[in-house]
């Protein structure tokens, strides 16, 4: 206990001598402040686009909000399509053998390598965004859902299959069930996926979103407001991945998976 | 092979190992010419059981002893319809077995539980195939689950069990099935030595109450003559009989009386010759 009070003390410390450092490298002239802007800048930074917004009229939590909105746009429809054809796929082994080069393929490619054709085929505007997040969050999920199925403990299998069952029965009854955790676990890595994807799908045809945000900062040389975005994009990770987490642990009280893994 | 051998021991007429005698029980799992071989890719496939015979009377407990690899998983999984054989034929009650749910109920290693389910819950399933309505399912269950002794831990998930309560649920699951034969795939062996022991004579006092025929796969010969009526050695490269012995002393057996230590030699000395 004691000892993990010092530990936090120190990593608060660490931070606190790294924001001073900042602060007084700037004050001096050594450091620019649109290069290493202060915790000062910062603050300021925050009055502002809380009051009148920036761009001028337009509030951090507007941008908050429609970035959430893009974001489950394309991460839901990435699972409601995902999740069925991935317990198809990882269910019927032809189908896995003859899709896997594909999933593999396309779940290499780096989504925002597809902004140019994506553009071409959508235009400019909210769909080319929720495309791009869906994309990503898609394939991420595709795999996990097949990989769940695919790798059902194969006692649990045969457990059920010494009760008589099998085909479609045995499939809902234990392996769609045991293939939850990791399903659970596929829903998480792609709403990672999502966040990674939206400053860069938001980079185009707007000005409204955290993404947004952070490069029309960029044009204006407001590194603070750049700092204030990328803040704010972490912290709504945080409460949207904790909050799957506690939904997966009411949802699936039996499971394991959870435990040690609090993020 | 595999036929019944008389041995020194059961000439003498303190012979531990009496012969087995001519058995009254009415056969119900006849096993005949089983042979397996898993098929490989390349080259000749992996043989695994040669030319089992071996005929298992109704309500008798077999334990099946062998090293790792004689095949007495495999030869389990056969009967219990989970596995086919390349040749030969398994029958229970005179009906060759083409699948699970002729009457096998299986109790596996570890881990078999249904992870989602609560003790309760997985016991019910055992009972999914019986003549039930949903509530008639749950008492059975719950009848099932105070004869192994867990009547408290209806509620709880497999992960919240120790690993031998989890085996007594599993036992408590196969039960449900009511099946005329209970087939243990090394049940106790992924448990600490004091857990073991304790579960051999809840096994004991269970098959007591509901007596059912059990085969019983083990690597412990102490446990197979701690448990069986008969002991059958398997060896190894390709898995095959090579002994079949009647164990008659009283239950419960105690691991200090001559009679145990000497067929626990006789047995030893089967197994490394």
């Amino acid at each position: 206990m004691k000892r993990q009070l010092i530990q936090l003390a120190v990593a608060l410390a660490l931070i606190a001598a790294i924001l001073a450092g900042l602060e007084v490298g700037v004050r001096s002239g050594f450091l620019k402040a649109y290069q290493f802007p202060p915790a000062s800048r910062i603050a300021r930074g925050f009055v502002e686009i809380t009051t009148t917004g920036f761009p001028t009229g337009i509030s951090i939590w507007s941008h908050t909000l429609t970035t959430i909105v893009r974001i489950l746009e394309g991460y839901i429809g990435a699972l409601v399509l995902a999740i069925p054809l991935g317990l198809l796929i990882g269910a019927v082994g032809v189908l896995d053998k003859m899709t896997a080069p594909i999933v593999v393929f396309c779940r290499s490619i780096a989504t925002l390598s597809l902004l140019p054709l994506v553009i071409v085929w959508f235009g400019a505007g909210e769909l080319t965004k929720a495309v791009l997040i869906g994309y990503g969050c898609f394939w991420t999920m595709l795999s996990n859902v097949i990989a769940g199925v695919k790798y059902v403990d194969p006692v649990l299998v045969r457990a059920g299959r010494s009760f008589g069952l099998s085909g479609t029965e045995l499939y809902r009854t234990v392996v769609f069930p045991a293939a939850l955790p990791r399903i659970f676990a596929g829903a998480r890595m792609a709403l990672g996926v999502g966040f990674m994807v939206i400053v860069g799908a938001e980079m185009i045809g707007t000005i409204e979103g955290l993404g947004a945000l952070i490069m029309e900062a960029r044009s204006f040389y407001r590194s603070e407001i750049t700092i204030i975005g990328m803040l704010v994009i972490g912290v709504l990770g945080f409460v949207i991945s904790s909050g799957l987490a506690a939904a997966e642990r009411i949802m699936l009280p039996w499971s394991t998976d959870l435990e040690g893994i609090r993020r | 092979m595999g036929a019944r051998e008389t041995t020194a021991a059961d000439d003498a007429a303190t012979g531990p190992a009496e012969r087995a005698p001519a058995r009254a029980a009415a056969p119900i799992i006849e096993i005949s010419h089983v042979s397996k071989t898993f098929e490989a890719r390349h080259g000749d496939g992996l043989e695994v059981l040669r030319d089992i015979d071996l005929v298992i009377g109704e309500k008798e407990f077999v334990s099946l002893v062998g090293r790792s690899g004689c095949g007495k998983t495999t030869l389990l999984n056969i009967i219990a319809g989970l596995e086919a054989a390349s040749s030969g034929e398994v029958r229970i009650s005179g009906r060759p077995v083409r699948g699970p749910g002729q009457g096998q109920g299986v109790v596996f290693q570890q881990h078999a539980l249904f992870p989602w389910l609560t003790a309760l819950d997985n016991v019910a399933f055992g009972a999914r195939n019986q003549n039930l309505d949903k509530a008639g399912k749950r008492d059975r269950a719950r009848e099932l689950l105070r004869l192994v002794g867990l009547e408290d831990a209806a509620a709880k998930y497999p992960r919240e069990l120790s690993g031998g309560m989890q085996q007594r649920v599993a036992i408590a699951r196969a039960l449900a099935l009511d099946p005329e034969i209970l087939l243990m795939d090394e049940p106790f062996g992924a448990l600490d030595e004091m857990t073991r022991l304790e579960l051999q004579q809840e096994l004991l006092r269970i098959w007591a109450v509901r007596r059912k025929t059990v085969v019983f796969v083990t690597h412990s010969i102490e446990e197979a003559l701690v448990l069986s009526d008969r002991v059958v050695l398997l060896a190894a490269h390709p898995g095959r009989v090579s002994r079949d012995l009647a164990v008659t002393l009283a239950r419960p057996r105690s691991r200090t009386d001559p009679r145990f230590a000497a067929l626990h030699e006789e047995i030893w000395e089967g197994l490394s010759s």
